[in-house]
């Protein structure tokens, strides 16, 4: 699910618009925080893409805590 | 006057976000008699390996009219507000622009849209605030939130990039309004579907979780989507997720 590049970070394989499966990987992840309102994009609060700890790429995101 | 105000990468995985501040900066131009703030908006820049931000890159801007004699006092207090606000390990950028026109107005436009495609850097940044003569100035860090604090700008004034930050919040507890009474919002300047078409006030809509607005047009317009049957509006707003795009 999470692979890392070349730099080391951690990147979600599901792309950008994988909303059921990132709400299940954050509903038991355990480190989830909620990002800045602003930056949420998901309906579930409880998703990856609305996680402080997300940060994009251009086609998915890295986990900094993955 | 009416200026534009952009401010970017003042955060940190642990900080307020930059948005924050960007409506604490507002809020303070109001409550010091310097002018009248807009909303604030937020625009996505592009995500790249050779952009280095600190945690998201998205930059926060809003417009004001502001008497012309209190416009260097906002500048100075916002730059002492960034350096001293903005988080441990960011790198903060303050972009604040006298509405331009004509030539400079596309030159500041066209910066905008790159910065949405491709890698600009600060000596870019700086070169073309120089030639327009717009406020732009770095409080951290290596600085490099220039570049987004001015394309931010750029978007802000080109009017169709951006969503609100914050949510829309009406008088009452009732989720279905129509369309006149959603016009009565201070920040609502249209409401539209998702093909730009303009609803009759007397139309309802069903607001669902946050409600925010697009800057499109130049407007600060409610899109709206047909509402799922059963619902009790002909409407209702679009959801985060539909959000994502703007």
């Amino acid at each position: 699910m999470f692979i890392r590049d070349h730099h080391g970070l951690a990147v979600f394989s599901g792309g950008q618009e994988d909303w059921e499966r990132v709400a299940h990987v954050a509903s038991s992840c355990g480190r989830f925080r909620a990002d800045v309102e602003e930056e949420w994009v998901a309906d579930e609060r409880l998703s990856c893409y609305n996680c402080r700890y997300r940060r994009w790429t251009a086609a998915s995101f890295a986990c900094l805590k993955a | 006057m009416r200026i534009l105000v952009c401010i970017d990468d003042t955060d940190n995985l642990d900080s307020r976000g930059t948005g924050e501040l960007a409506s604490l900066l507002a809020e303070c131009l109001e409550s010091r008699g310097w002018g009248k703030a807009d909303y604030v908006t937020r625009h996505q820049l592009l995500v790249h390996p050779d952009i280095p931000y600190t945690s998201h890159n998205s930059a926060m801007a809003f417009s004001a009219s502001i008497k012309a004699a209190h416009l260097s006092e906002f500048i100075a207090y916002a730059g002492v507000f960034l350096a001293t606000e903005s988080a441990s390990g960011s790198d903060p950028g303050l972009c604040v622009a006298t509405w331009p026109h004509g030539e400079q107005e596309q030159a500041l436009l066209n910066f905008g849209r790159q910065a949405k495609e491709q890698v600009l850097t600060k000596e870019a940044a700086y070169a073309l605030a120089r030639q327009l003569e717009i406020h732009l100035s770095e409080h951290g860090g290596t600085g490099q939130g220039v570049v987004g604090a001015l394309a931010g700008a750029g978007l802000r004034l080109g009017g169709n990039d951006g969503r609100l930050k914050g949510q829309l919040r009406f008088v009452g507890a009732d989720r279905v309004l129509s369309v006149r009474q959603l016009l009565a919002h201070p920040w609502v300047d249209a409401v539209t579907t998702t093909s730009g078409q303009e609803l009759p006030v007397t139309e309802q809509v069903q607001l669902v979780d946050k409600v925010k607005t697009a800057l499109l047009g130049g407007r600060s317009i409610l899109v709206v989507e047909p509402a799922p049957h059963g619902c009790d509006g002909q409407w209702q707003n679009l959801s985060r997720r539909q959000m994502k795009g703007y």
